[in-house]
């Protein structure tokens, strides 16, 4: 007997979301599956305040197991907004053999005056894991994606210190044409191969090479809504202080320049920059090919977050046009 | 000498004997494509398009020639990221390790061969100046780092003139000494860009692709490119490190001359070598971080 329901063409780990922008001009989701271990939810409440739809990319037990695959597309059509963030790290587990890779899989679309803010938890890949993600942004001309893409040194409750046996992190953005996408280009290619098992040479170790890092991350922002949020990076790094001057000021002098009161903006770079220093935070901004990219190593993984969530607080861009909700794995 | 050394021995020689085995099979093979001028569609490795007029002793010597440290690059000019990783050293959190050369040469190998010999090797195995722009393209979305971005656009351009102003001239087949001359047109040509979303460039001159296809034309092998553009980044890493003051040029030739070098470059062209294009990446992330933050540092000697 011929079964009456339609077949389910989704396979294990396939997810989907499509958003649009609904007639009274507020972005809506228009269609959400996903298939084990994929889970995705999006909160019922309505994104009319809030800016931009809210899905949260989420994995049963919290993790991915030694041979995941997961495999989600997004489309953004035009003139929508989504944010995509986590709960928690994306854990990926060990894998029994190094032969079996985990793997997450990412296709974006995103439309003319779309826009896509993804900031998830970092990674965190657990002793043994062997783990590749994939992530491809296709961008037509007047989109915009803000994209965060970080990895933990693993779980230092147990000792873990980059102790994991393969990763590669590779992000594309592409600069595509409406209809048809014969004609896209690649703007930005950033890739991060770590090699625990054979070390980065045969002399050193992953750890080594680390260099004290407990947390590295890549911000990339492209398109018209980003650029405040890009120029101010890029700003900031252009007025961070430089390594190696010397304060020639007299200590007099000194003093009173530091009773001059001063802007509650200048109050909060000062505080930054003494934590920049203190905790050992290292960061670079670069604007390539029309996108602006941000690269962030610190010795702990709590310093990289406050750090990167107080740079994009402070600007307050995101937070306006997607909502504070976007930002809740920053925090 | 005792039988368990015997046997370790035996089964070396048999291991070596393997080896030339299959390395002469290989020559074999290669010689015999070579006189029926047929070349199997996906050579892997990927042989040497050696062509005719390149006879082996030219060869030789045009890999001298790009073995030279006076070759003009200006390679002098960049430390790749040893300056600043050495200023950082100086206000380093208690949890990182004082600087050491030994520590950065070994990473900053590893990470520059995975970052270029994929487009070098494939610029090598095709030189065409379509190829070589699809390449240069990629290196440019690759490189995302602008320190790093600069010093490959810099050294891109100067081999390109080194090619055009003195090697190419030398060579007696047109077909071959106006081989690179649609490249370097696309270079030239102004690039025009809408302001909205600036688009990049058709081509900028990156240094990977560019010396992977002059090498290719001047007959050298794709090991021979590999190893002489490795080797090249680490005599510029050394010799900054003496202007740098980490030590004096004895120790320098010590370095370049050591057995730790020599593996450390064989063992990188080893592993990317089948590396694919889009495999290209950043295998030491701190990297990124230092030669970025090259741009803070309140003194410089290089350009990166």
């Amino acid at each position: 007997m011929i079964s009456p329901f339609p077949k389910s063409s989704s396979k294990p780990g396939e997810g989907h979301i499509v958003v649009n922008l609904a007639p009274n001009k507020v972005s809506t989701l228009e269609s959400i599956t996903y298939q084990y271990p994929l889970k995705l939810i999006s909160p019922s409440s309505s994104s009319a305040n809030k800016g931009s739809v809210l899905v949260f990319l989420l994995s049963y037990g919290g993790g991915l197991v030694g041979g995941d695959r997961v495999n989600l597309s997004v489309d953004v059509q035009s003139d929508a907004k989504l944010s995509i963030v986590t709960q928690g790290y994306t854990k990926v587990f060990p894998s029994i053999t190094p032969d079996i890779v985990t793997r997450q899989k990412l296709n974006v679309n995103i439309r003319r005056g779309a826009a896509l803010c993804l900031l998830p938890d970092p990674v965190q890949p657990f002793e043994r894991s062997v783990y590749e993600q994939i992530q491809i942004f296709k961008l037509d001309s007047g989109a915009s994606l803000y994209l965060l893409d970080w990895v933990t040194q693993g779980r230092t409750a147990r000792g873990e210190n980059w102790s994991l046996t393969h990763w590669v992190g590779r992000n594309e953005v592409w600069a595509s044409t409406e209809g048809g996408d014969a004609k896209s280009q690649l703007l930005v290619r950033d890739a991060i191969i770590l090699d625990g098992a054979a070390g980065p040479t045969r002399s050193q170790t992953l750890r080594e090479s680390m260099h004290g890092q407990a947390i590295i991350g890549t911000l990339v922002l492209r398109g018209p809504m980003t650029k405040r949020l890009g120029q101010f990076f890029l700003t900031e790094f252009a007025a961070l202080p430089r390594l190696g001057a010397r304060d020639f000021r007299s200590n007099e002098a000194r003093e009173k320049e530091d009773a001059v009161p001063r802007s509650l903006f200048d109050d909060w770079r000062a505080t930054r920059l003494s934590q920049e220093k203190d905790l050992g935070i290292l960061w670079s901004a670069a604007d390539v090919r029309g996108c602006i990219v941000v690269k962030f190593g610190a010795p702990t993984v709590e310093a990289g977050r406050s750090w990167i969530g107080s740079m994009l607080v402070q600007e307050g861009s995101i937070e306006r046009d997607f909502g504070e909700q976007a930002l809740i794995c920053v925090r | 000498m005792s039988p368990a050394t015997d046997e370790s021995s035996q089964q070396d020689l048999e291991l070596e004997i393997a080896a030339l085995e299959s390395r002469l099979a290989a020559a074999k093979q290669q010689l015999a494509q070579s006189k029926s001028g047929v070349r199997s569609k996906d050579d892997n490795p990927p042989h040497p398009p050696i062509p005719p007029t390149i006879t082996t002793s030219a060869a030789h010597h045009y890999l001298l020639l790009l073995s030279d440290s006076a070759l003009p690059l200006g390679s002098f000019a960049f430390s790749s990221g040893l300056e600043s990783y050495l200023a950082h050293g100086r206000q380093r959190t208690p949890n990182q390790p004082a600087p050491s050369f030994p520590f950065f040469l070994p990473l900053s190998l590893s990470s520059y061969a995975r970052a270029s010999l994929p487009f070098l090797l494939a610029a090598h195995r095709d030189p065409s100046p379509a190829t070589l722009a699809l390449l240069d393209d990629a290196v440019d979305a690759t490189l995302i780092c602008a320190v790093a971005r600069r010093a490959s656009v810099a050294q891109g351009r100067a081999l390109l003139s080194i090619w055009e102003k003195s090697l190419a001239p030398s060579l007696s087949c047109a077909s071959l000494s106006g081989a690179l001359a649609p490249y370097a047109l696309l270079l030239r040509t102004p690039h025009s860009a809408d302001d909205g979303e600036a688009e990049p460039p058709p081509v900028s001159a990156h240094l990977p692709p560019l010396f992977g296809a002059v090498a290719s034309l001047l007959g050298l092998s794709a090991r021979q490119c590999a190893y002489v553009f490795l080797l090249s980044h680490a005599k510029a890493l050394v010799s900054a490190a003496v202007r740098a003051g980490c030590f004096g040029p004895y120790q320098a030739q010590r370095v370049l001359a050591g057995e730790g070098l020599r593996d450390a470059v064989g063992e990188a062209v080893e592993r990317e070598w089948r590396t694919r294009v889009e495999d290209a990446g950043q295998r030491v992330p701190v990297m990124d971080l230092w030669v970025g933050r090259h741009e803070l540092l309140y003194s410089r000697i290089f350009n990166s």
